[in-house]
């Protein structure tokens, strides 16, 4: 392995001065599941590990009506997954957390360890992005905001400077009516990653869609958005027919590799399917939701 | 001469007894391999070719050698030329010798080319770097059909790559049992390349004392054979060589073999003077360890319409990898089980075994019945769904007879099948499942049906014998010395079981030793559903040696005839008169001050070979939209005489029906085609079920009365994964009408095949 040395800020603002100075040369350690991994197999060589484990109060899951939810950078995948607040107002980002490798890993990785990592198949990715998640990101000159739509670049890349920081991830609150659904699809039911992943989020104003969102994991360079599937669905009721005609839309923008996990057109023919799945599941949802009293 | 049949009933076997090494094992106090640490030891590591077949032109380990801390390097040029066979099994007719320590050729990715020992794992990698292969790449093959084409490349210079000669099984005429058919069914099934992913990594140390006596510590099933073959390959007498391994962590046949490192890591030690370790990473037990035999079998078999079979001719072709080790045992049993298990009167089955460069594959839990197995069972599915005929019902119409041949030539006793069948379909409910109206969604539901029959032991093949001591000491107390192994499966307290039994002490009175060459009898090794069988076998003639002499020194001391006396609770007691009555402790110390006698009891056992039986079941929930199968029961009766310890056998038939569905659904080394590289040689990628996948599953142990083994126990520990996934393929066919013959069941391809 590598050596390397490690440091562990304190405070967010020494984390970044500490970045800064190191950038490039230096890993940020947070839950650790994926650095620890990529360290052994020496598929990172970084001269320092800055772990921000010791960071006071990033550890949060806050929520209120106005603002929404925000998630602090070590906020665990489980914790994510098992929070009543994430439950109660954004369940499908639960349910997603829960596919997530085993719960000793949750336990461990970060739901911003997820983001920032990147991967295609990254199991909490389609679900953030139905949800219009943005990441807040603290750099030496200061912070901003990027919504998770223009935060991939490619596999394991990011628009993040090497010098940033993801501090929090932060979602809109939710619009009555909706319903959103994740399927996850693997070999296994756990310790598995996703051969095609496919969230859908659907608004519904009595029967006719007001607004709809899909997002598709391992199926690109990155998990991506079925923008044209979205537009079809907005403006009449989710019919099964609608759901088809979508998961056509859907298909057309997958562009999935073959690799050991899956074929190429397997994979298209899973984007198709598991759209349709996804979208009527999630109408179903915002359906039973606007009857809640 | 069985104590089941006397009158006496039994205390120990048949009891579910936890572990006599269970308490060592949960606290971390058991010493596998990789926990043996010694004073200077040193660490070693292969250098592995990147190449599927190369001839070396040149080697310069001069700058490995100049990084500070290596301490040898060994290449082709240092090592004995010895040709020996990787599977050693002394006196096998199937033995191939034709792998070397290290060659100038390389045959697969994953061929050892050198071996480094430093002071420190850490600078390994490091070492294996700066060693300079000048590599003349030559062309490969990986498909066994290709590599039998005369322009293929040679791997070793034999006729069209075969490892052996063709095997031919043929009985009667299978020209005139086809014409005798009302239909033929032919089909070409395919099989994968599935590893064993045993917990515990191949590991090995090594180190010479100052005169000259070699210790290895390794993780093997054949102790004896390690001596033996170190003794021969390298020159060294057997009594110089001590080979110990207590305890291990899963071996599944895989580690019968003798691979390249033991040989390596015995020849660092002695040119450094130092004890040397040597520890597979996990993606080495992947590229480097041994699979199950992938195999493409062609079968065709002809039939009548009242479904009574009367032609079965079959093509069984296994794909070796680069060296033969099991190959030629493996072509044997699989090609025996493709002529057998139902009752054919045409039979022709030629086995053919192929090198390729593709990794070596070995023994591995069913030796070549899972593959044949998978053919023969999906295709009578298939020939009972043309004849309109319940699955169950035409097995029953082409069942052996006890007294006919079974696979390994030797008669049936019992035939078992029936009775197998017919309790797994009551605990499934067969009848009500199998007319149970199609489901409306995707989602659909079936239930399958697979049999298997399996001999324990490697006879006639190997005429097998097994060895056991028992020494009684001055307290009662007994010591068991086995030779044959235990790999994690129980085998010790199986052992025990039947010594607490024949001697009428308690298991508690019993410490058992094995796994030192330099202590225990000999034993060929732990395989081939042997060791109860036949380990057990020697154990209680050895307690029953052992007790006749406690008998003899009875009837002297209490004025009695042998036959008159028994045992219990460690007492030796009068039948007639049971005031007389004498303590073993005092028989073998008396407290008169006289010095202890020597009892020991010798038991060899060489039986013949004895079949066991299992119908196993599957229901399945298949997505007909993806592909995707849930294996939603299981369903294993197997008979298999009779039971010591009901919960270490449900256990082998529940980690075989793990391992039997992941070869089902998922478990395959993929090779890439074209430069013979593994694409999933780790866990991320190489998918085994999680706890999470599994079903529910029933077990349900018949225990016909055989008394050939000891207290009539036969074999066990394969025979849960050979029925497996033609019952799951059988089941995908009931829930959806699709026929699969290729493993595994991969979503993607099933849904190709779904109508």
């Amino acid at each position: 392995m590598h050596r390397f040395d490690y440091l562990e800020p304190a405070t967010l603002s020494e984390a970044v001065a500490l970045l800064a100075q190191h950038g490039a040369r230096a890993r940020v350690l947070a839950g650790g599941t994926d650095l620890l991994t990529a360290l052994k197999e020496g598929w990172e060589r970084p001269d320092w590990v800055l772990s921000i484990g010791r960071v006071a109060d990033l550890r949060y899951i806050r929520y209120d009506s106005r603002d929404g939810l925000r998630i602090g950078a070590l906020a665990t995948v489980r914790e994510v997954e098992t929070s009543p607040l994430v439950r109660k107002h954004y369940p499908v980002l639960a349910e997603a957390a829960g596919t997530l490798a085993s719960v000793q890993i949750r336990n461990l990785a970060t739901l911003a360890g997820n983001v920032c990592r990147a991967s295609p198949s990254g199991d909490t990715l389609p679900a953030l992005l139905v949800l219009d998640a943005e990441a807040r990101l603290v750099g030496p000159s200061g912070e901003r905001r990027v919504p998770l739509a223009r935060f991939f670049v490619g596999p394991g890349r990011t628009v993040m400077e090497p010098t940033e920081l993801l501090a929090e991830l932060v979602l809109p609150p939710p619009r009555p009516g909706t319903g959103a659904h994740y399927i996850k699809h693997s070999l296994r039911r756990a310790m598995d990653l996703a051969v095609v992943g496919v969230a859908a989020l659907v608004a519904l104003d009595g029967e006719t869609c007001v607004d709809a969102r899909i997002a598709l994991g391992a199926v690109a360079p990155t998990p991506i958005r079925a923008l044209a599937a979205e537009e079809q669905l907005v403006g009449r009721p989710i019919t099964p027919d609608a759901a088809e005609a979508a998961a056509d839309l859907a298909q057309a923008a997958a562009r999935p590799i073959t690799d050991v996990r899956g074929t190429a057109p397997y994979r298209r023919r899973m984007v198709h399917v598991l759209t349709r799945r996804c979208i009527l599941r999630a109408a179903e949802l915002a359906q039973s939701q606007g009857r809640l009293p | 001469m069985s104590a089941h049949l006397g009158p006496t009933p039994l205390r120990v076997v048949g009891q579910r007894v936890p572990k006599v090494d269970g308490v060592d094992k949960a606290t971390g106090v058991a010493q596998y391999t990789v926990d043996v640490r010694r004073p200077r030891m040193l660490y070693a590591r292969l250098l592995r070719s990147p190449h599927a077949h190369a001839r070396i032109r040149h080697m310069d380990v001069s700058r490995a050698q100049a990084l500070r801390g290596v301490r040898a390097i060994l290449t082709y040029r240092d090592v004995p030329p010895v040709v020996h066979a990787g599977q050693p099994q002394p006196r096998a007719g199937s033995l191939a010798r034709d792998q070397r320590i290290l060659e100038d050729r390389v045959r697969f990715v994953g061929d050892g080319v050198a071996a480094v020992a430093a002071d420190h794992p850490d600078i390994l990698e490091e070492a294996l770097a700066l060693i300079q292969v000048d590599y003349e790449v030559l062309p490969a093959v990986f498909d066994p059909f290709e590599a039998m084409q005369p322009a293929a490349p040679s791997l070793h210079g034999t006729d069209r790559n075969l490892v052996i000669p063709p095997f031919i099984v043929r009985h009667g005429d299978v020209e005139q049992g086809f014409a005798e058919a009302d239909y033929i069914f032919e089909g070409r099934y395919e099989t994968s390349r599935p590893m064993p992913a045993y917990m515990e990594p191949d590991a090995c140390v090594c180190e010479f004392d100052p005169s000259g006596r070699l210790t290895v510590w390794i993780s093997t099933q054949a102790p004896f054979m390690v001596r033996g073959s170190l003794s021969e390959v390298l020159g060294i007498p057997m009594s110089k060589i001590r080979v110990i391994c207590e305890h291990m962590g899963g071996g599944f046949g895989a580690k019968q073999d003798l691979y390249q490192y033991p040989y390596l890591c015995v020849l660092l030690a002695q040119r450094t003077g130092r004890p040397v370790k040597m520890e597979y990473t996990r993606e080495e037990t992947f590229v480097a360890g041994r699979s199950r035999h992938p195999v493409v079998i062609e079968l065709r078999q002809g039939v009548t319409r009242d479904g009574r079979l009367t032609a079965r001719q079959a093509r069984f072709v296994a794909n070796s990898g680069a060296y033969a080790s099991h190959g030629p045992g493996i072509t044997r049993v699989g090609t025996n089980a493709l002529a057998s298990l139902y009752k054919c009167p045409h039979v022709y089955i030629e086995g053919l075994c192929v090198y390729t460069n593709a990794p070596i594959a070995g023994a591995f839990r069913g030796y070549g019945a899972p593959q044949a197995y998978f053919a023969l069972e999906s295709q009578m599915d298939e020939i009972a769904a043309q004849l309109g005929l319940d699955p169950i019902e035409l097995r029953m119409r082409n069942m052996f007879q006890p007294g006919d041949r079974g696979p390994a030539g030797t008669p049936f006793r019992e035939v078992m099948l029936p009775a197998c069948l017919q309790r797994g379909a009551e605990l499934i409910g067969w009848a009500e499942k199998r007319q149970r109206p199609a489901d409306p969604g995707p989602i659909k539901r079936g239930v399958g049906v697979a049999c298997q029959l399996h001999s324990a032991t490697s006879y006639p093949a190997v005429k097998e014998a097994a060895g056991a001591v028992v020494s009684i000491n001055e307290d009662g107390t007994v010591q068991l010395l086995i030779g044959a192994a235990d790999l994690g499966t129980g085998a010790k307290t199986v052992m025990a079981q039947i010594a607490a039994e024949t001697l009428g002490v308690g298991l508690d009175a019993i410490r058992v030793v094995s796994g030192d060459t330099d202590v225990t009898p000999y034993d060929i090794g732990a395989y081939a559903s042997r060791t109860t069988f036949i380990a057990g076998g020697a154990v209680q003639r050895a307690a029953e040696d052992a007790k006749r002499q406690l008998l003899d020194l009875a009837a002297q001391e209490l004025h009695a005839e042998p036959a008159d006396l028994h045992v219990t609770d460690g007492v030796v007691a009068s039948r007639s008169d049971p005031g007389r009555r004498i303590a073993v402790k005092d028989l073998v110390a008396s407290p008169g001050g006289r010095s202890a006698r020597t009892i020991v009891g010798r038991g060899t056992f060489a039986p013949r070979n004895d079949y066991s039986f299992a119908a196993q079941f599957a229901e399945v929930a298949v997505d007909t939209e993806t592909g995707q199968v849930e294996v939603l029961q299981m369903v294993a009766v197997h008979d298999v005489g009779r039971v010591i310890n009901p919960t270490t056998a449900e256990g082998q038939v529940e980690g075989a029906l793990h391992q039997g569905i992941g070869y089902a659904l998922m478990e395959d080394l993929v090779v890439d085609g074209v430069s013979g590289k593994a694409l999933n040689a780790n866990f991320a990628d190489y998918k085994m079920l999680t706890a999470l996948d599994m079903p529910k599953i029933y077990v349900e142990l018949l225990e016909s009365v055989d008394d050939l083994g000891p207290f009539g126990a036969k074999g066990l520990a394969e025979d849960g994964v050979c029925p497996t996934a033609a019952a799951i393929a059988n089941a995908i066919y009931h829930a959806t009408g699709a026929r699969v013959r290729q493993l595994p069941i991969a979503p993607d391809r099933l849904l190709e095949l779904i109508p």
